[in-house]
């Protein structure tokens, strides 16, 4: 029998004691396992919804959101200052505009509705007057006009294939730096007008040929038409003017440096938007919960080697004059405490293969029970006014309101034992026992034969 | 052969200095039974911890075949402990969770004796003081007082040391075991050719071994 087998035999040498001793270390290394495994998920989820975040800025003016609100396009100016920030790598600038049944030649794909009433209401009562661009029923000086009936949307921008983003059931692309008097039909609106790649027709008193034709999963994109930015602000007379402006940044890392100087350059002029932003908010309440699993493995940790430590301690104390023998007939300090070493080894690998097992079964639940209340805090804390705001028509919105994205992220996170976890708790167990054992080892050390044989 | 020279130790106390061994001077043969007598605190167990390497004299020295075991390092020490001395102790100190055998194979462990060897020498000693059979996988709860004390001194034998150190060796037994267990370790002194030191207060035992020694206040004469 070696130090090492003579420690193990002494682990369990009294049962009530080292059930004890295993039960506390076991209750430890749960709770460790569990916020560990906490930890991971919520990890996971957090570097999951920062690499799905992408690099891009939305800029609109200030209190414009789709074709709602007021105020004045961004310039061209505005949007060559966008253009000039450092770490923009490219943009994508867009003016939308809506076309009554005067304007165009086209029928509108979409019904009115009810909502489509509403929204127009105060258009035929209005008595003010808008500058329009001319067509039948206006004069040459921009008189208003009187839209009753469904519109139709027409974008115009740099990248009208939406960077790739745009499937084409016929036809091709078009140059969205041209001024060129050609367009992308959306799928409903084409079939609804009956028209294919190469038919012509009227917007704005103007002649416009199909180039393409476009399907998307979005029905309202579906009923629109596309064309080049420069030829949407000539023929509405708009020149220069955007309604949105995405930029593109060269790295994740920049895009809270960009904000801040783009913040700076528009003012007040426009609202600037992130992913990366609103990630980071979807994502602050996770941290927090991160952080809080975080204290739990260092606290049961702590215990763990706290209670391995004072165990270890009492033994020792209790077994002095048994110390005091083995090194009176030739046992070396060395041999003493490996088997010291070994016996605090034996009890916390066995409360450690106790508290993983339950850990492990735990540790979903542990998992929800966290996430839960942090996904009740983290709803409190939504300001009221942002929750399930209108997605705006025609706006290019990316994100759901960031209430119910906080939602679907705190439901999206599953707890999952990886190899790398099992890992840890295993290296932070090794931990707890030689932590544990140095006080006791320290102990060994001094005890002097002589003394602990003459104290008898 | 033993010898000690001007051996003194003292301790520092509350009072002051406290001299446990007053220049202490004496020979031992190889083989010889020499006891120790002497009141409680006469220093009799401070003689026994400085010959058996567990303590450091103040001054003087303890020579064992030539060398001054008083100067040896901590790891010389523990080696001279662990084969040239054996300890017979009056409370027995087996390890109580290690049975009668495992007590005699831990002795050999660490005199270094191999693995595969230890459990027949064991057997060998525990037949030699008299624990055989099934006695020898008792623990040391299962043994009586005389039983034990045969472990404790089949433990003391197992790496054949040169010399025994008992301390009041038949103090805990009832006087037909005590005198038993002297016999056995005064036939160890002939057989084995091993010195043994004995501290007792039982003069009768004092008075059958080769030489006695007295203690009083830290000063040996030879009674």
């Amino acid at each position: 029998m070696n130090p090492i087998s003579r420690g193990i035999k002494n682990a369990l040498r009294s049962p009530v004691r080292a059930g004890a001793i295993i039960l506390m270390l076991a209750v430890s290394i749960t709770l460790l396992v569990s916020m560990l495994v906490a930890r991971a998920s919520i990890n996971d989820k957090i570097n999951e919804v920062k690499a799905t975040a992408g690099t891009n800025i939305t800029i609109t003016p200030a209190g414009i959101q789709g074709f709602m609100g007021g105020g004045d396009p961004l310039t061209s100016e505005q949007v060559s200052t966008i253009k000039d920030t450092d770490h923009v790598a490219s943009i994508t600038a867009t003016l939308s505009d809506q076309l009554g049944d005067d304007d165009t030649d086209l029928e509108s794909a979409l019904e009115l509705g009810s909502f489509g009433q509403r929204q127009q209401r105060f258009d035929s009562d209005s008595s003010e007057t808008t500058p329009t661009p001319p067509s039948d029923e206006t004069g040459e000086d921009g008189s208003r006009r009187i839209m009753g009936g469904p519109r139709t949307t027409v974008t115009g921008t740099t990248t009208p294939d939406n960077n790739g983003g745009l499937s084409f059931t016929s036809g091709e692309t078009i140059d969205g730096g041209s001024g060129d008097l050609v367009a992308l039909v959306g799928a409903t609106l084409a079939e609804k007008n009956e028209l294919s790649v190469g038919d012509t027709f009227t917007m704005y008193n103007k002649e416009f040929t199909v180039k393409g034709i476009f399907t998307t999963d979005n029905q309202f994109q579906d009923s629109g038409l596309i064309i080049p930015l420069e030829t949407l602000q000539t023929i509405t007379n708009q020149a220069g003017a955007v309604t949105s402006v995405t930029a593109t940044v060269d790295s994740s890392d920049n895009v809270a440096t960009v904000i801040e100087s783009l913040k700076g350059s528009l003012a007040d002029k426009a609202d600037i938007t992130s992913q990366v932003e609103q990630a980071e908010q979807n994502v602050s309440s996770l941290e927090s919960i991160a952080g809080l699993a975080l204290v739990g493995v260092i606290g049961a940790a702590g215990a763990g080697a706290i209670i391995i430590l004072l165990a270890m301690i009492m033994i020792v104390r209790e077994r002095r004059r048994e110390i005091g023998v083995i090194k009176a007939i030739g046992g070396t300090n060395r041999s003493v405490m490996t088997q010291f070493t070994s016996e605090a080894l034996t009890l916390t690998v066995v409360g450690g293969i106790v508290g993983l097992a339950i850990g492990i079964t735990v540790s979903g639940p542990m998992t929800n029970s966290l996430v839960t209340n942090g996904q009740t805090t983290a709803s409190s804390n939504q300001m009221p006014g942002r929750q399930g705001g209108p997605g705006g028509m025609g706006r290019p919105t990316n994100f759901n309101s960031p209430g119910a994205q906080i939602d679907q992220t705190f439901k999206d996170i599953s707890s999952t034992v990886t190899p790398e976890t099992l890992t840890a708790a295993i290296g932070i167990m090794l931990l707890i026992a030689i932590v544990g054992s140095a006080v006791p080892a320290w102990f060994i050390a001094n005890i002097k034969p002589a003394e602990v044989l003459r104290s008898e | 052969m033993l010898s000690v020279k001007n051996l003194t130790r003292t301790y520092n106390s509350a009072e002051g200095e406290l001299v446990a061994l007053d220049n202490v001077s004496f020979s031992v043969k190889d083989g010889e039974f020499v006891s120790i007598i002497g009141k409680s605190g006469s220093g009799k167990s401070t003689l026994l911890s400085l010959l058996g390497a567990l303590d450091t004299p103040t001054s003087g020295s303890i020579m064992v075949d030539d060398e001054d075991i008083a100067k040896l390092s901590l790891v010389k020490q523990t080696a001279y402990r662990a084969r040239k001395i054996g300890f017979v102790f009056q409370h027995y100190n087996l390890i109580t969770n290690l049975s009668a055998l495992e007590n005699v194979m831990l002795a050999l462990e660490y005199g270094g004796v191999p693995a595969k060897d230890r459990k027949e020498r064991a057997i060998q000693l525990l037949d030699e003081v008299g624990v055989e059979g099934g006695m020898r996988l008792r623990k040391p709860g299962k043994l009586s007082g005389g039983q034990q004390q045969r472990v404790s001194i089949a433990r003391a034998l197992a790496n054949q040391p040169a010399i025994i150190l008992a301390d009041e060796p038949t103090g805990n037994l009832d006087s037909t075991t005590g005198k038993k267990i002297f016999d056995l370790l005064h036939k160890l002194s002939r057989t084995e050719n091993t010195t043994i030191i004995a501290v007792t207060h039982d003069l009768d035992i004092a008075g059958k071994t080769d030489r006695t020694f007295k203690l009083r206040d830290g000063k040996l004469q030879q009674a």
